[in-house]
C-alpha cells in the first residue's frame, strides 16, 4: 500500500509540475478576460504571415542539424562503440563534452575561432576573415554550433543500443560474411529505430533552442516567443505563439511512438546485455584513429582551447567575477537543489516505470519525454500561466519557479537512469527482503538504494549539469535579481568584451564539469569504470 | 536447537482452482492442491510448467487471476487480489539465484529479517549465531556474500530464510548451480533441517534424482496442471 501511494504521489507530482503548466497554456488561449474566446487564435492567424517564415526557418534549421548529427553521430557511434579503436573511451568523453554545455557556449567558442578577430582570422586576409565571420553569423553558424552540441545524442544512443544487439545474431552473420556486411545488413537495421528516435530527439531539441540563434542573430520561432514575452511584455501573444510549438512537439512524439514503436523504456534497456567482441579494424585502425583525433581536436578541443586562450588574463577573470559572482553562486545552488529534487522525483518515477506498479506507468514515461523535448520557453510560459497569481506568489516571485521548471523539463533524465539502474538489480533481491518481513521503505533504504547508488549518483550529476546549462526556462521565469550564469552571459553578450564573455564561459564550463569529474574520480577510486 | 521464541508455526497451504496467465499465456491452469502442515513436497516437472509460479503464488509475489489461496485456513489471495502481503504470510523462500544482497556481509544478510521484525539487537546476534552454527558458516560472518563459494552462498541463503522461523519454506531450484557433491550434501542438510525445525517445505526441481532423494511427496506438474498419473507419495 505504502509503495503504491508513494509512487502515485511521485507520478502526481510530475503531472502537477510538468503537465499543469502545459494545460494552463492551452486553457489560457481559450479564456480571455475570464470568458471563452478564440481571439488568441484569430490574432495568431492574423500574424501568421510573420510567424510562418520563422517557423519555416526553425524547421529548416532543425532538419539540417538532425541530418548532420545523424551523418556524423551514427558512424562515430559505431566506431567508438563497436570497434577496437585506441582510446575510444577518451574520445567518447571528449566528443560528449559539447552536450554537457549550454549550446551557445559552443557558439561563443566557435566565434572565438571563426570570428573576424578569431584564431583563423589571424591567418587570413581581412576580406576573407570578414566573409567567414559574416557567414558564421546566421544559418550556417547555427547548424555548426547546434550539430556539435547535439550530435553526441545520436552517437551515445548508437553506442548504447549497439550494446543491446544479441551477439549471436552478428556471429551467425559473420559465419557467412565480413563485418562491414554484417554491420550494414544486420546490426544497423536492428538499431535503426533507435537511431531514428535519436534523430527525433535532436530535431526537437534544435527546434526549441533559443541561445544559439539569439547569439548568432538568426531569427527563429522560439526566439519570437521570447521576444513577445521579454521585449514587448505581450504575454498573451507569447502564449499563443507557444501553441504551434506545443502541437508540433506532441505530434512528432506521438507519431514516433506509434509508427516506429520505439518504446521510451527501451532507452533503459540499452547498455544491458552481453557485448560482442569488438570489430578488429586491422590496417584501418590507425587511419580511423587519426580521423577521430582530427574530428575531436577540430570540433571540440580547438574551439574550447581558443575560448580558454581568449579568456586567459587575470583582468578578464577579475571582471567576470566582479560582474557575475552572484550569478555563479546562484547557478550552482539552484542546480544542486534542482538535481537533488530531480533525483528523488526521478527515483520514484523510474521505479514506477521499471516495476510497472501502477497502470499509468506508460503515461508517466511519455509525459517525462514530452516535457524534455518541449522548448524551455514554452514550459516557462506555462509556469508563469500557472503560478502567476497572488495566492502562489511565494512560488512565482522566488527561485522556486526556476526549480519547478527544472523538475518539469529534466525529470526524464533521472527517471530513465533510475529505470536503467533498477534493471540491473535482480527482482529476487527485493522480493527476498519482502519475504524477510521488510516494509517497502526499509527495502528501498537497505537494499535498493545501496545497490543503485552508482546509478543515482550518476543521475544526480547529469541532472545537475542539465539544470546548470538551462537557458530556455530560466530566461523566461527568473524573478528579478535571481538570474543564473547562463542568463547573465547571454545578457552581457550584447555589449561585453569578448575576453569577459570567454572568461564567463570558461567559468561556466568549470562549474558544469566539476561534479562530473568528482564523480568520475570517485568511481575510478571505487575500482569501477565510470 | 531453536528455543520457544523461534518455534515455527504449523502452516498448511491450499490452492482452490487457481489460474495464472502471463501475457495471454496460461501458466497455471485451474490448479487445486493441498499441502499439509510440516509436509515435505516436491514440485517436479519440465521447464516452463509453472513450478516457480506456484511458489510465487504461495509467497504472494504473484497475484492469481482466478481461484483462491489459503494459508492455515486463512484466505490470503483471491482473484486479482492479495489479501495478505508477502511479508505477512510467514513464508520464507530460497530463490534460484539465491538473492543474497551483495553489499551486505553474511551477518547482515541473516540479520536483515530480524531487524525488519524489530528484534532487539542482543537476540538478533544470538539468533544469527544459531543460524551460522546450523549451516556451518561461523567463520564467515564478516565476509561479503559475493566472496563466498556457491555452496557457502547456498547455506547463507538457507540461514537467512530460516532465521525468522517461517512456517513455510519455499525452495526454487536452490541447488541448480552446485556441483554434484555439494548438491548431494546440501540435499541431506535440507532434509535434516526440515526434520529438526518442522516447517512446511515446498521444493521445486526439474531433476528427477533430486526430487526422489528428498523423500517427499512429489507433485508432477505439466503445462500448469497436476499430472496425477505421475505424482506419487514417497
Amino acid at each position: 500500500m505504502e509503495k503504491r501511494v508513494t509512487l502515485a504521489a511521485g507520478a502526481l507530482a510530475l503531472t502537477v509540475i510538468g503537465l499543469m503548466p502545459v494545460l494552463m497554456i492551452v486553457a489560457s488561449t481559450f479564456y480571455v478576460a475570464g470568458e471563452f474566446s478564440l481571439t488568441t487564435y484569430q490574432a495568431l492567424l492574423a500574424s501568421s504571415k510573420q510567424l510562418a517564415p520563422l517557423m519555416g526557418r526553425s524547421v529548416l534549421l532543425s532538419l539540417s542539424v538532425t541530418l548532420l548529427a545523424m551523418m556524423v553521430g551514427t558512424p562515430l557511434g559505431v566506431l567508438l562503440g563497436k570497434t577496437d579503436l585506441p582510446l575510444r573511451g577518451a574520445f567518447t568523453m571528449l566528443v560528449t563534452l559539447p552536450l554537457l554545455l549550454p549550446p551557445y557556449v559552443i557558439a561563443v567558442a566557435w566565434f572565438a575561432v571563426l570570428g573576424s578577430t578569431g584564431w583563423i582570422g589571424r591567418f587570413l586576409a581581412p576580406t576573407t576573415s570578414e566573409f567567414l565571420s559574416s557567414a558564421f553569423f546566421g544559418f550556417y553558424g547555427c547548424i555548426g554550433a547546434l550539430s556539435t552540441a547535439f550530435m553526441p545524442v545520436v552517437m551515445l544512443l548508437t553506442i548504447a543500443y549497439l550494446g543491446t544487439v544479441n551477439p549471436r545474431l552478428e556471429q551467425a552473420g559473420l559465419l557467412m560474411s565480413r563485418w562491414p556486411s554484417v554491420l550494414w545488413g544486420i546490426t544497423l537495421p536492428l538499431i535503426a529505430r533507435a537511431i531514428l528516435f535519436a534523430a527525433v530527439l535532436v530535431f526537437l531539441l534544435t527546434l526549441g533552442e533559443v541561445g544559439v540563434p539569439t547569439f548568432l542573430r538568426y531569427p527563429v520561432y522560439p526566439v519570437e516567443i521570447l521576444t513577445q514575452f521579454a521585449a514587448f511584455y505581450d504575454f498573451s501573444a507569447a502564449t499563443a505563439a507557444a501553441i504551434p510549438m506545443l502541437i508540433i512537439t506532441a505530434v512528432i512524439l506521438v507519431l514516433e511512438i506509434r509508427l516506429l514503436h520505439t518504446s521510451a523504456l527501451e532507452l533503459s534497456a540499452a547498455t544491458i546485455g552481453r557485448r560482442n567482441a569488438p570489430i578488429e579494424l586491422g590496417r584501418w585502425r590507425f587511419p580511423l584513429f587519426g580521423l577521430a583525433l582530427v574530428w575531436t581536436l577540430v570540433m571540440v578541443a580547438l574551439p574550447i582551447a581558443e575560448l580558454i586562450v581568449q579568456s586567459a588574463s587575470l583582468s578578464a577573470f577579475a571582471d567576470a567575477f566582479s560582474r557575475a559572482s552572484d550569478s555563479i553562486l546562484r547557478s550552482v545552488v539552484f542546480a544542486a537543489i534542482g538535481a537533488t529534487l530531480l533525483t528523488l522525483l526521478g527515483f520514484f518515477c523510474g521505479y514506477l516505470i521499471h516495476n510497472r506498479t501502477l497502470p499509468l506507468w506508460r503515461s508517466i514515461d511519455a509525459l517525462a519525454l514530452f516535457l524534455f523535448t518541449l522548448p524551455g520557453t514554452v514550459i516557462g510560459i506555462g509556469l508563469i500561466s500557472l503560478w502567476n497569481r497572488p495566492i502562489t506568489n511565494a512560488i512565482y516571485a522566488t527561485p522556486a519557479i526556476i526549480i519547478l521548471g527544472y523538475l518539469a523539463q529534466y525529470a526524464v533524465l533521472p527517471t530513465r537512469m533510475t529505470a536503467a539502474t533498477l534493471q540491473r538489480i535482480p527482482p529476487s533481491l527485493e522480493q527476498a527482503a519482502q519475504l524477510c518481513g521488510a516494509s517497502w521503505f526499509m527495502t528501498l533504504r537497505h537494499i535498493v538504494a545501496p545497490l543503485a547508488k552508482r546509478g543515482l549518483i550518476g543521475a544526480w550529476i547529469i541532472a545537475y549539469i542539465f539544470c546548470l546549462r538551462d537557458l530556455g526556462i530560466t530566461l523566461v521565469v527568473y524573478p528579478p535579481g535571481f538570474d543564473t550564469l547562463p542568463v547573465r552571459i547571454l545578457t552581457l553578450m550584447a555589449n561585453g568584451a569578448p575576453s569577459l564573455i570567454a572568461a564567463l564561459c570558461v567559468i561556466l564550463i568549470a562549474v558544469t564539469l566539476l561534479p562530473f569529474f568528482v564523480g568520475a574520480l570517485w568511481q575510478t577510486r571505487a575500482g569501477r569504470p565510470p | 536447537m531453536a528455543n520457544a521464541r523461534w518455534a515455527t508455526t504449523m502452516s498448511m497451504i491450499e490452492f482452490r482452482s487457481v489460474c495464472k496467465e502471463y501475457h495471454g499465456r496460461r501458466v497455471i491452469a485451474t490448479l487445486s492442491l493441498k499441502i499439509e502442515a510440516k509436509e515435505r513436497v516436491v514440485l517436479f516437472g519440465p521447464s516452463g510448467c509453472g513450478k516457480s509460479t506456484v511458489l510465487h503464488l504461495i509467497a504472494g509475489l504473484v497475484i492469481p487471476d482466478a481461484g483462491e489461496i489459503l494459508v492455515n485456513d486463512e484466505l490470503v489471495a483471491t482473484a486479482k487480489k492479495n489479501l495478505r502481503e508477502p511479508q505477512q504470510r510467514g513464508v520464507g523462500m530460497v530463490f534460484q539465484d539465491l538473492a543474497l544482497w551483495p553489499h551486505m556481509t553474511v551477518r547482515e544478510n541473516i540479520e536483515f529479517g530480524l531487524r525488519a521484525k524489530r528484534i532487539p539487537k542482543k537476540q538478533r546476534r544470538q539468533r544469527v549465531k544459531e543460524m551460522v552454527d546450523l549451516v556451518g558458516l561461523d567463520d564467515y560472518l564478516s565476509t561479503k556474500s559475493g566472496e563466498l563459494s556457491g555452496g557457502q552462498q547456498q547455506r547463507v541463503a538457507l540461514a537467512r530464510t530460516l532465521a525468522v522461523a517461517p512456517g513455510i519454506v519455499l525452495m526454487d531450484e536452490p541447488l541448480s548451480n552446485l556441483d554434484d557433491a555439494s548438491n548431494v550434501q546440501l540435499r541431506k542438510e535440507i532434509v535434516r533441517l526440515h526434520g529438526d525445525l518442522g516447517f512446511t517445505l515446498v521444493y521445486v526441481t526439474h531433476k528427477r534424482d533430486e526430487a526422489e532423494a528428498l523423500r517427499a511427496r512429489i507433485i508432477f506438474l505439466r503445462c500448469g496442471r497436476i499430472d496425477d498419473a505421475s505424482s506419487a507419495v514417497r
